[in-house]
């Protein structure tokens, strides 16, 4: 009887674990999206965007406009079909208006950095002004749970990972499969060559803007259905998604990829033993090691 | 900029706000403005030398002066130590943490540095609030409530008697800010402009950037983690809200409008900042909008801040093309 | 085809070219011929719009191009070959190719050229498959010029072709130029010296300190006594 008693314990342990595990790819298959965006930008235009975060929760808000407001009909499917051209456009006339003009100073890196961190700053607090400071959620994509056996998974967290695996498998094979992919390629791999070739670089500029702000915010669309919409959380996606790119090595998305899921896994880890506040401590102490042991990170060339 | 104008141009300020007590003496609420304005510029023109000068994409500014306010604090409350000698333990305090920090990172790439700095920026906040920070005595979300003031030989600076506190502040900002103008026209910065230019070339005349920078490094957060302290004691209470964006946006509106690099600029720039601040409180939930919305555009088409009004065609900053 | 009138090119603090003249007509081959930081290099860099700041006038069919983007200026038919090749070295021979018919002028006729270019270079065809980065200097040469040629252009600006080879693939190189130019194609070369000159170029101009020192056809340049010495290898 003791006996049974303890292993009884050990399977809902167990049990935890799992969740604990689905958490963690499911976190880490989202922030996969939003390192690879963030690894495309620094790759291609060598630009440190520090208004990441916030473009994660401009594709919330813009969703909960359309489910909360407009009611637009068609479920996420039309949701999708309508924020991703906005989310484009948006990332493209930012890139062309508040970044491009920097890029004849000297210092141009450093004035980026502050533009967007003042950009990051603007665009919370829009948000708070528009929507309130209270959080927003949205509906799942799917309702209902998958049972087997004893294991539940919801079909929500089912989704996201496809999803955004789906979406990182889309950007890859528009990356080397149409001619703006491998233009934008040509320009991270060799920014003069692709001027000679007349490669328009500016233009790949703003489309690479803009493609990871569309990655970024479809990721914002996905999350915001398990956890919430808050207006000041974009500083922490932002860190979280640098850390991950730095972790991966920057500019390697496959690096990236690696190190999305570690870092989710290890995220899952950290607030399942000791509570959420601590992941971003543990995230740091990871960063620091990372620099100190391997300081291109995992996949990064030296 | 020469040595002479450099001086001048802080001379001058300080000169002036040294004066303000005669004709505003009376008015609380502008002599808390005034000091404000001089714990900023301090701070303000720390980040520039890391910056402007040594070229390093530090963005834990905000997070040192913190850590100085908190230690000094700690040390004051919970160790009973006397503030003076608090508010230097937490200076060292403050400089043996910038040190920790950029031993990793200031080898590599600039932006880099700037994730680990911001990264100890944003790890500060859940760690003050958490376990280890209440166990350290952060006081946890609430903060310290009592600070007690700086007391020297019996006579304390508080906010009870501003004008003296408001003259402890100039003499400590005017030593900070000179201790960086030193710097700048000393060997070091001749060091950082010969690394700014080409990195290799200076490092074959056996210029070690990692050693300057790790120097600069700890200078300024020493100095940051002093005047974060001395913060603590004049307003006698600090929680974690100074760790929100806002603060750290306001203080880059304070190096933008000061002009990068463009030191003592950012001495003016904290001063226009922080009264600007000041006017812009109507605005309640907008300011920090509107903060955010200023860096950009000062960003954009300010590029060597109100300093750019004074220098001459040749010494402002020719646009790559 | 092209007129270069009175251009003044800067890098830097540096003033490059000098009051520099040059022409071009259609089906040429001219050699701009000079020693090594003489602006032979920024003169070709000064027309296909790569430099960093050019005054003067540059026309193209009787239009001024100077000061257009250099995409433009490859939509126009003129396309830059580098001397440090500049290829894309983490892509395929194959995808090298393909980026280099990116212009508009050039993406109808990408099937067509790169059947041409795999004739002119059997080898390239081989290797379609390997990375950039993996060839040797001759074949990335190679690599660089058939590049060039699937932009498309009527007139190719080649930047120094020959350098760093092994004086056997010297010779294959401008055998091929010369092919190209059978072909119909307008070349601007740049060289330090140039073996046997009458066998390839038409006319000769040579740079000395961002100016035109000489200018005539290739017998005149080979029966300069000066330029013997210098420039031709001799």
């Amino acid at each position: 009887m003791h006996f049974m008693h303890i292993s009884e314990d050990t399977i809902l342990l167990l049990y935890e674990i799992v969740d604990v595990i689905i958490s963690g790819l499911t976190n880490g298959s989202v922030y996969a999206l939003m390192a690879v965006g963030l690894t495309l930008i620094y790759g291609v235009t060598k630009a440190f965007n520090f208004a990441y975060g916030s473009f994660f929760n401009l594709g919330g808000y813009c969703a909960w406009i359309l489910i909360g407001i407009v009611g637009l009909a068609g479920g996420y499917f039309s949701i999708f079909l309508a924020v991703v051209p906005v989310l484009f456009v948006v990332g493209y006339l930012l890139e062309k208006v508040l970044v491009a003009p920097l890029r004849k100073y000297e210092d141009w890196e450093n004035k980026v950095m502050m533009m967007t961190l003042g950009l990051a700053l603007f665009m919370d607090n829009l948000y708070v002004v528009v929507f309130g400071g209270r959080v927003k959620s949205l509906p799942p994509i799917l309702e209902g749970t998958l049972e087997i056996g004893q294991l539940v998974f919801t079909y929500l967290d089912i989704t996201i990972f496809f999803l955004s695996i789906g979406g990182i498998l889309l950007f890859g094979w528009l990356l080397n499969n149409t001619r703006i992919g491998m233009a934008v390629k040509a320009v991270a791999q060799n920014p003069e060559g692709a001027r000679i070739v007349g490669i328009p670089k500016e233009r790949i500029f703003a489309a690479t803007f803009a493609i990871s702000t569309v990655m970024v915010g479809f990721g914002g669309i996905l999350l915001s259905q398990k956890y919430f919409i808050s207006p000041m959380s974009g500083g922490a996606i932002m860190v979280k998604s640098w850390v991950i790119t730095a972790f991966g090595g920057m500019g390697s998305i496959r690096g990236g990829l690696y190190a999305a899921f570690i870092i989710g896994m290890m995220e899952a880890f950290v607030g399942w033993g000791f509570g959420m506040s601590y992941g971003m401590i543990a995230l740091f102490i990871l960063l620091l090691t990372t620099l100190v042991v391997r300081p291109q990170g995992l996949m990064g060339k030296s | 900029m020469s040595f002479k104008r450099m001086a001048t141009i802080m001379g001058g300020t300080f000169g002036l706000v040294a004066a303000a007590p005669l004709f505003v003496g009376d008015i609380r609420f502008i002599m808390h403005i005034l000091i404000m304005c001089l714990i900023w510029a301090v701070v303000a023109s720390c980040w520039d030398l890391i910056m402007g000068f040594a070229g390093i994409f530090s963005f834990g500014q905000v997070a040192f002066f913190a850590i100085g306010a908190y230690s000094s604090a700690i040390f004051s409350v919970n160790l009973g130590v006397p503030a003076v000698l608090a508010m230097l333990l937490a200076g060292l305090f403050t400089a043996l943490i910038g040190v920790l920090v950029g031993l990793p990172c200031l080898k590599l790439a600039g932006p880099y540095v700037a994730l680990v700095t911001f990264g100890v920026h944003m790890t500060l906040m859940p760690l003050l609030r958490g376990k280890i920070g209440m166990a350290l005595g952060s006081g946890g979300s609430v903060g310290i409530l009592t600070i007690p003031p700086i007391r020297i030989f019996g006579y304390s600076f508080s906010s009870a008697n501003l004008v003296p506190t408001f003259y402890f502040a100039l003499l400590l900002a005017m030593a900070c800010t000179a201790v960086i103008l030193v710097v700048i026209k000393s060997h070091w910065g001749t060091a950082f402009l010969a690394l700014k230019d080409s990195e290799d070339f200076a490092m074959s005349l056996g210029v070690s950037a990692f050693k300057y920078k790790l120097m600069v490094f700890a200078l300024t957060s020493f100095l940051t983690g002093v005047i974060g302290a001395f913060y603590g004691h004049y307003i006698g209470m600090i929680s974690t809200r100074m760790l929100e964006l806002d603060l750290f946006c306001t203080l880059m509106v304070m190096v933008v409008v000061g002009g990068i690099g463009m030191f003592p600029g950012t001495i003016l720039g904290a001063f226009i900042t922080v009264i600007a601040n000041e006017l812009l409180a109507p605005l309640g939930t907008y300011r920090a909008m509107v903060m955010g919305a200023l860096v950009v555009i000062l960003v954009l088409l300010l590029p060597n801040g109100v300093m750019g009004f004074w220098l001459k065609p040749a010494e402002a900053e020719a646009p790559a093309a | 085809m092209l007129k270069v009138i009175d251009i003044d090119a800067f890098y830097g603090q540096f003033h490059v070219l000098k009051k520099v003249s040059i022409q071009i007509k259609s089906g040429e081959v001219v050699v701009i011929l000079g020693p090594n930081g003489h602006g032979k290099s920024t003169l070709l860099k000064s027309i296909c719009g790569l430099a960093e700041r050019v005054e003067g006038r540059i026309e193209h069919n009787g239009q001024n191009i100077n000061g257009l983007p250099a995409e433009k200026i490859v939509n126009r038919g003129i396309i830059y070959i580098a001397e440090n090749r500049e290829l894309f070295p983490q892509m395929t021979v194959l995808e090298n190719l393909k980026l280099g018919a990116y212009s508009k002028n050039a993406r109808p006729h990408e099937k067509q050229n790169l059947e041409r270019v795999f004739t002119l270079f059997p080898r390239l065809k081989e290797r379609r498959g390997q990375m950039a980065a993996t060839m040797s200097g001759g074949e990335a040469r190679m690599l660089a010029v058939a590049r060039g040629l699937m932009s498309n252009a009527d007139l190719l600006c080649i930047d120094e072709p020959s350098l760093g080879l092994q004086p056997s693939l010297r010779i294959e190189v401008f055998n091929i130029i010369k092919e190209i130019n059978r072909q119909g194609k307008t070349v601007l070369l740049v060289e330090q010296n140039i073996p046997r000159i009458t066998d390839l170029a038409d006319r000769v101009y040579v740079i000395e300190e961002g100016r035109i020192s000489f200018e005539g056809d290739s017998g005149e340049a080979l029966n300069n006594e000066a330029l013997k010495e210098i420039f031709l290898g001799m």
